[in-house]
């Protein structure tokens, strides 16, 4: 398969849990607010300051002092987070704000505070269902950060600066919809791996600092050719993966990514934040209706009928249902995802990964085996 | 382990009337679902959790093998009640089949009472039977895993997906779940929903619950609920019915209370299963009902009964325990043994420890108010949702409360929010001197941890940890 490729300055900044975009806004004075959850509402951390990176830890090796204290059944993204921050990979991160969003989360929230407490730490009360009552439940819950934050760092979260903060959020938004939309192509000039170390790269480091880079990419990207030669176009879906070399093993295999359904991909994360009405109550709308977990617990038919339609606009041939191990809410769910697929046609695999990429040739011959079951 | 590998109690001819008696009751339990005609025999004789429940002395004869006198009787009667509970359930279900709402497992059934549906706790089949049969939940759980259920997720969930897909769960009308007590079991009710082809109404529950903001919004839940049910099922709430559980819960909440504040005293006048299966029963499945408020009294009677005769329940009590997380259903006899052989009296497990607010009977706003409180700070529920603290805090608390020596910890693998805690908790144990044992096994699946296993463990605590001589 002939590949385009991406410039190195969005490669360099995945290889540290803490990049240097990141150390370079703090030297001017902001704040950096770690988060680890899509239910963390972007823009409110992105007000009068400060900035948000969603931590990934990439070159982990082995999580023992996190199994230590979570034992080894937790996913191993909350125990590598854990592993780093207990090897003070996040001391210089100004803050974290967690989501009561699932068993793993909360207890790497509890296990951080008692191990190496933060100087802000604080954990958002998501309800596990939408409608009204939950939205304005979120909405209250927003307000409270917004207040801690405001307290703790002196920056101004009130409704004027979290609207100008949405706006900023949505050019951002517009400008990767517009990148992802390329994948669309029957020969598309980006690859998953590509996509997803944008992603990667833009989510952990303040935005504002790679905007203009990100434009020159998706001018260069319009004007580039298109990937050739790959066997079959297949959609990601499934947990939490911010690691490209994982898209990547499935890409060198033949198979190309033209869209993830997981809550670190395309979709539904790039879709755009109303910019009118109560700021507070839009992010609690936006979060509680767009962001399609498991975790809630009332929308397996909503999240069904999404995948499903994914499949068409993106026209994937195969679907990739990849999910962390020990993640009860996908693990549960991934059965019944197949089922749907496969009775509506559509050649699923189903994975199980540990956070970290492991296993290159297990995973490659898994894909070239599904591939070829796909008669490509 | 087998019972025979206990030192049988020596018994009077009083004690085997006990025994016999109480078998009797027992078996009466399960001869009343005969009121309701041969064809409704052969449907739920079906089921294959009843065959096994119905079938078994093992319940009996584990809580009676050991001990003699007063407490024997307390454990042969407590035992009768637990399985006379679990059949008022199936009755009930048998004399209104299109009034069937089966719930999750820390859903309390006052509501259902009170709009005069048939609940039916999906997981207590989970619960019950392996503590009959140990091996029961296996074929329940290969089911689930073979249907793509991870092994990993928690045993008990996995047990009651297998049941659901194996068609062995009653039909009923509704399916009622929630966000507790953990991702596995709330992702459950996707799969039963599913398979079981039933509307499910889930609750919501927040994760900080200690103010008026989360409980506000919980009591929403809860008129969000019965405005569903309503909907759904033929049930109609009946607020001086609702009244009237609530009351009946009260009461049994009374004795019981008084019942804790007895087992604080040295050497304890209750113990074992009059106090944990009792409640899990009475308190959680079947509650609201007389026979919880009767159950509770008796037991409560026969603590100062054994107290009046001025000894304690157990011959030697040497040490006191709680066990945390829940029971060891595989091993049921793991707290005989340890009665026995090194004479453990355990007061409390996490699933009995309610924090009891009593139900404001005063209105129908108040009820649910009190009800809401009931259910967030639940056993569990507060454990596995909410932050550390609840259960960090709690434990620390029965410590001191019950004068223990020793805290057991089930370490049940598939319990992903306990076992992320076990970390810290050993360290604020160490830090405050208090013993800590912490029992790897596996909640419903044998193969995991036998049972054998299980004791070796136990054993290899008490003897180098706690020092202790064998009674036997």
């Amino acid at each position: 398969m002939k590949q385009p490729f991406i410039p190195d300055f969005f490669c360099q900044l995945i290889d540290q849990p803490v990049n240097t975009l990141v150390d370079q806004a703090q030297a001017q004075g902001r704040k950096a607010i770690a988060y680890t959850c899509s239910y963390v509402p972007q823009p409110l951390l992105s007000v009068d300051g400060l900035f948000p990176i969603r931590v990934r830890a990439p070159n982990v090796v082995g999580t023992p002092m996190a199994d230590t204290y979570m034992s080894s059944v937790l996913c191993s993204y909350t125990r590598s987070i854990l592993e780093l921050a207990l090897e003070w990979a996040f001391d210089s991160i100004d803050g974290w704000v967690f989501t009561a969003s699932c068993d793993h989360l909360r207890r790497l929230y509890d296990n951080l505070e008692y191990l190496n407490k933060p100087a802000f730490n604080h954990i958002v009360d998501l309800p596990h269902r939408s409608g009204e009552a939950a939205e304005k439940w979120l909405a209250s819950e927003f307000r409270i950060l917004a207040d801690a934050l405001s307290q703790a760092f002196g920056v101004d979260t009130g409704d004027q600066a979290l609207a100008k903060a949405i706006k900023v959020h949505n050019q951002y938004l517009t400008l990767m919809r517009e990148i992802s939309a390329m994948r669309m192509e029957d020969n598309p000039p980006v690859t998953g791996a590509m996509f997803q170390t944008l992603l990667a790269a833009t989510s952990s480091s303040p935005k504002d600092l790679l905007m203009d880079q990100l434009g020159e990419l998706r001018d260069t990207l319009g004007k580039s050719e298109g990937v050739t030669g790959y066997r079959a176009r297949l959609l990601l879906a499934g947990s939490h993966c911010d690691d490209p070399a994982y898209i990547e093993v499935m890409e060198k295999t033949g198979g190309l990514v033209v869209a993830e359904r997981t809550c670190t991909g395309s979709i539904p994360a790039l879709s755009p934040i109303p910019e009118n009405g109560d700021p507070f109550e839009t992010l609690a709308r936006q979060g509680l209706e767009n962001i399609s977990c498991p975790r809630m617990m009332e929308s397996f038919q909503q999240r069904e009928e999404e995948l499903l339609e994914a499949v068409k606009e993106y026209r994937a041939e195969g679907v990739v249902l990849q999910t962390m191990k020990f993640c009860d809410t996908w693990g549960v769910e991934s059965g019944l995802l197949t089922k749907s697929l496969r009775k509506a046609g559509i050649p699923v695999l189903n994975l199980e990964r540990e956070y970290t990429m492991s296993s290159e040739g297990q995973l490659q011959t898994r894909i070239q085996a599904f591939l070829e079951s796909m008669g490509k | 382990m087998r019972l025979q590998d206990l030192k049988k109690a020596d018994t009077s001819l009083a004690d085997k009337a006990v025994y016999a008696r109480y078998r009797l009751e027992a078996l009466g339990s399960f001869a009343k679902l005969l009121r309701h005609g041969p064809a409704k025999m052969r449907e739920i004789f079906s089921w294959d959790w009843l065959r096994t429940l119905s079938g078994s002395s093992n319940l009996l004869d584990m809580a009676t093998y050991t001990r003699s006198g007063l407490y024997r009787e307390a454990n042969a009667y407590a035992i009768s009640e637990v399985i006379g509970g679990i059949g008022d359930l199936i009755d009930g279900i048998c004399a209104m089949p299109d009034r069937v709402v089966i719930h999750e497992d820390l859903i309390p059934p006052e509501i259902f009472f009170g709009m005069g549906l048939a609940p039916f706790m999906a997981e207590m089949l989970g619960i019950a039977v392996p503590l009959v049969k140990a091996d029961w939940a296996e074929k329940y759980i290969d089911i689930a895993e073979n249907e793509g259920i991870p092994p990993d997720t928690c045993s008990l969930p996995k047990c009651t997906m297998g049941i659901a897909l194996a068609g062995q769960m009653p039909k009923c009308a509704a399916l009622v779940a929630s966000n507790m007590p953990c991702d596995g079991g709330m992702a459950s009710y996707t799969v039963l929903e599913r398979e079981m082809k039933v509307p499910c109404f889930r609750l919501d529950i927040p994760y900080n619950f200690y103010n008026d903001k989360a409980l506000d919004y919980f009591v929403s839940e809860l008129k969000r609920l019965i405005a569903w049910l309503e909907e759904h099922t033929p049930g109609r709430m009946d607020w001086d019915r609702m009244k009237e559980v609530c009351e009946e819960r009260n009461r049994a909440m009374e004795y019981e209370l008084e019942i804790w504040e007895l087992i604080r005293r040295k050497p304890t006048p209750m113990a074992g299963e009059p106090l944990w299966l009792v409640h899990l029963i009475h308190m959680i499945a079947n509650a609201g009902k007389p026979r919880g408020t009767r159950t509770m009294k008796n037991i409560l009677d026969m603590t100062k009964k054994i107290m009046e005769n001025g000894g304690g329940a157990l011959p030697e009590e040497r040490y006191r325990a709680v066990l945390w997380n829940p029971p060891t259903l595989i091993f049921p006899e793991l707290f005989v043994w340890a009665e026995q052989k090194y004479g453990i009296a355990l007061l409390m497990d996490m699933l009995s420890y309610n924090r009891h607010p009593f139900v404001d009977t005063t209105s129908p706003d108040t009820m649910l108010r009190s009800l809401a409180q009931i259910i967030v700070q639940g056993p569990m529920a507060r454990h596995t949702r909410g932050p550390s603290e609840n259960f960090f805090d709690d434990l620390f608390y029965l410590y001191e409360y019950f004068s223990l020596d020793m805290i057991w910890m089930a370490g049940h693998i598939g319990c992903k929010n306990t076992m992320a805690l076990n970390g810290m908790f050993r360290e604020k144990c160490r830090e405050r001197g208090i013993p800590l044992f912490t029992l790897n096994y596996d909640l419903s699946d044998t193969r995991i941890v036998s049972p054998i296993e299980m004791r070796k463990q136990a054993e290899a605590f008490m003897e180098t940890v706690m020092k202790a001589e064998p009674l036997f």
